[in-house]
């Protein structure tokens, strides 16, 4: 066991921290900043940030130089992913296109795509969507019904995609569409990248539980986009969407424990605040979340190392998205049992406002839905990992 | 970074796991778990174990011993618990671990190469009958004013009938607790049989009364600090125990469920099934990564070490007691019979889930580090 970082990684660690330190405003750190923006406006801000992120080079941390990346090691993104979350940096606004479109570009993109997308996206100048889920075609992604014909040089696009986040910021869209009349399941879909500024195109805001509009719909009636705009072979769509999502498996274990982390000691604060710390029944549930929080962290440095020594995570990424959703959502609605009902109360005090944790409290049903649900990924851990049958 | 276990240690369990299937399978496991009135002490598995080095792995090379740390030992611990193997290896190693971290040079030479060698068996009494295991309720021993006698009872306490070395936790006449060592046959000790259902193993209560002990003193640890040390490689070492029941126990259900057929399909096709199965897989993953960052924090004094011991032990407790319950759940009918082996794993992970502090005191123990 070594769980250091070499001397140059922690060299990347100061130079970020000090950067960070800079161009983040202390009233971001406070829990409802972000929340008492427009939408527009947060959006903005945030563009405006990650563009100066990108300028001073703490952008695409692994992604080659060659694409105007760092060319870091796996554990300067650990790094980058701990540190932009301790600093209460924003999410970024292109988050799909960074992490999923841009590697798949990068891996079997034409030298045309690779010149005219990655750089672009990298300086956040187009926002990219993605668009797999329809509303026959959740869990069931190969369910896709959206179609395209072919007419010349282009194909003409009718169907529509839901679930889409950024679909109200977006400027172009990655998404999966069946090419092939008749075909059925994984067989003649391919996949597009279609142009949301066109007139075949319409996003509409979908209102969540939460009050939120972090997702969207998008409707394609008789869009239009050229053939060369398919990443991927025509008709290969489904191998281009599992190279895809095959990109997830960086996803930041080190970055979430941070955050979540965080989020279980301002949760211990309201329980103190409130009179529940001493709560026999609260304390057990709280430690208990404490341990799951902590094994995501060791498992995030397990995943790390299995990266940095190349091997394929395959199937484990089900482990670890199932471990980190089902760990979030345990620790906000712990967050009910251990305050009672001044959980629900937006000001339960006049000098208290709960509207942010409540706001974590509702986004947390949906990350067991999203990316694969919790009941998809315990299909795969029994079959891929533990072999059952299907 | 390089959260793994190295190619050596890979090797060590290797070793160990295929010395134990060879020399001590699940047969030789019955004959012990069907003779209770037995001390429950193969010497075939004993002598094996300390040949391979698995008694000297924490003794200091100049005591014999290999001087590795708690990450190779949990190793061991983790392979014996995948055998449900029987015998005092915890207690022994746990032992050695109190003379090294507190004893002085005198006390380590009279006793460390005889537990490396696997010649003494050692064991350790921290709790008092009821009492709790951080010593803040019924420590259970006391100390007199002399400073060498000592009287009370502890329990449970594994293996008092083959051990010739006790290291026991005691309260002295100021209130202050330490470490004593009471040798096997002293005065006024005796040794009360308890029997448990887990008969893999041997469990009694320590009397002593008026019984002469020699405080560990001199070493790097000592006082609460020194029962604090060796209550926390307990837990590590039992949590890592119980790690290795969960993973086999899971294996075997997963291996019986791919082929066994009802209604016409493999019951391992079934979601209800399959999701829970999933679940326990994260679960002993988890489990087992928790043990590997706790037994490394202690090596190299991770001030998050108690956070670390805390968890590793609530986790393996829990994930150990789902994983063996459900390997009598999903092997069915078969698996509530005394001549199926599921018995062995559950009783084993059943008994350990509360030594060294149960999960819910661990988790009481996160809440005062991180609560209050």
């Amino acid at each position: 066991m070594d769980l250091t970082y070499t001397a140059e990684e922690e060299q990347f660690r100061a130079e970020l921290r000090d950067w960070l330190a800079g161009s983040i405003p202390p009233e971001w750190a406070e829990p409802g900043f972000w929340r008492s923006l427009d939408d527009d406006e947060s959006f903005r801000l945030r563009r405006e940030w990650e563009a100066a992120k990108t300028a001073a080079g703490f952008s695409g941390i692994q992604w080659p130089t060659e694409y105007g990346g760092r060319g870091g090691t796996p554990g300067m993104k650990a790094i980058y992913d701990e540190e932009t979350v301790r600093a209460h940096a924003p999410q970024t606004v292109n988050v799909l296109g960074l992490t999923f479109l841009a590697p798949t570009v990068m891996a079997i993109g034409t030298p045309e795509q690779k010149s005219e997308i990655i750089g672009p996206m990298l300086r956040n100048e187009v926002i990219w969507c993605q668009g797999f889920s329809e509303p026959g075609a959740g869990s069931d992604l190969a369910a896709v019904s959206t179609r395209g014909v072919r007419d010349g040089d282009d194909f003409v696009v009718n169907g529509q995609k839901i679930w889409t986040t950024n679909a109200m910021h977006g400027d172009k869209i990655f998404t999966l569409v069946r090419t092939e009349p008749g075909s059925e399941r994984h067989k003649g879909l391919s996949m597009m990248l279609i142009d949301m500024h066109q007139p075949g195109v319409e996003a509409r805001p979908l209102k969540q539980m939460s009050g939120a509009s972090e997702f969207g719909e998008v409707f394609f009636t008789d869009a239009r986009v050229p053939v060369k705009d398919c990443l991927g072979e025509i008709g290969q769509g489904w191998r281009t969407a599992m190279l895809l999502l095959s990109f997830e498996r960086g996803a930041s274990g080190v970055g979430q424990y941070t955050e979540f982390r965080r989020q279980y000691d301002e949760i211990v604060e309201q329980m103190r605040r409130f009179g529940r710390s001493d709560d026999p029944v609260a304390r057990q549930k709280m430690a208990n979340c404490l341990v799951e929080l902590e094994c995501l962290r060791y498992h995030a440095m397990h995943i790390l190392t299995q990266v940095e020594q190349g091997r394929d995570l395959g199937a484990e990424s089900s482990m670890t998205k199932l471990q980190w959703s089902e760990t979030f959502q345990d620790l906000w609605e712990a967050f009910d049992d251990v305050l009672g009902p001044e959980a629900s109360l937006e000001r339960p005090r006049p000098d208290v406002d709960l509207t942010p944790y409540q706001a974590q409290a509702m986004w947390s049903r949906s990350v067991t839905i999203w990316g694969g649900s919790s009941q998809v990924q315990r299909n795969i851990v029994a079959e891929r990992v533990l072999g059952l049958p299907r | 970074m390089f959260f793994a276990l190295t190619e050596d240690q890979q090797a060590f369990a290797a070793t160990v796991r295929e010395f134990v299937a060879d020399r001590f399978d699940l047969d030789a496991v019955r004959a012990v778990v069907e003779d209770p009135d037995g001390d429950g002490h193969p010497m075939t598995l004993w002598k094996g174990l300390a040949d391979q080095g698995a008694l000297a792995v924490l003794v200091p090379e100049e005591h014999d011993g290999l001087g590795l740390g708690l990450l190779d030992a949990q190793v061991v611990a983790r392979e014996l618990g995948a055998a449900v193997a029987p015998g005092p290896w915890t207690t022994t190693v746990l032992a050695a671990e109190a003379l090294r971290l507190a004893g002085s040079p005198a006390q380590q030479a009279a006793w460390l190469p005889a537990l490396a060698a696997g010649e003494t068996v050692g064991t350790v009494a921290l709790r008092g009958e009821a009492g709790s295991w951080d010593g803040r309720s019924g420590r259970g021993i006391t100390v007199d004013a002399s400073g060498e006698r000592l009287s009370g009872t502890a329990s449970p306490v594994d293996y008092p009938a083959v051990a010739g070395l006790f290291v026991v936790a005691a309260t002295d006449a100021d209130g202050a607790p330490g470490l004593y060592l009471v040798e096997a046959g002293a005065e006024g000790l005796s040794v009360r049989d308890q029997r448990t259902y887990d008969g893999t193993a041997r469990v009694g209560a320590v009397e002593l009364a008026d019984t002469p002990g020699e405080l560990l003193t001199g070493g790097t640890l000592s006082g609460g600090e020194a029962v604090g040390a060796v209550t926390a490689r307990g837990a590590v070492l039992t949590a890592a125990d119980l790690v290795g029941v969960a993973r086999e126990a899971l294996t075997r259900t997963v291996d019986y469920d791919r082929d066994r057929k009802q209604f016409g399909a493999p019951v391992g096709s079934f979601q209800a099934i399959k999701h829970t199965m999933a679940d326990l897989h994260v679960g002993v993953t988890m489990a087992e990564h928790a043990v590997l960052f706790a037994a490394h924090a202690l090596d190299t004094d991770d001030p998050g070490a108690d956070i670390a011991v805390a968890v590793a032990k609530a986790k393996a407790s829990d994930a150990a007691w789902a994983a063996t319950g459900a390997m009598i759940q999903f092997f069915g009918g078969i698996g509530f019979t005394w001549e199926h082996e599921a018995h062995f794993f559950y009783k084993r992970a059943r008994r350990r889930a509360p030594l060294f502090g149960s999960a819910d005191e661990h988790r009481e123990r996160l809440a005062a580090l991180t609560i209050d």
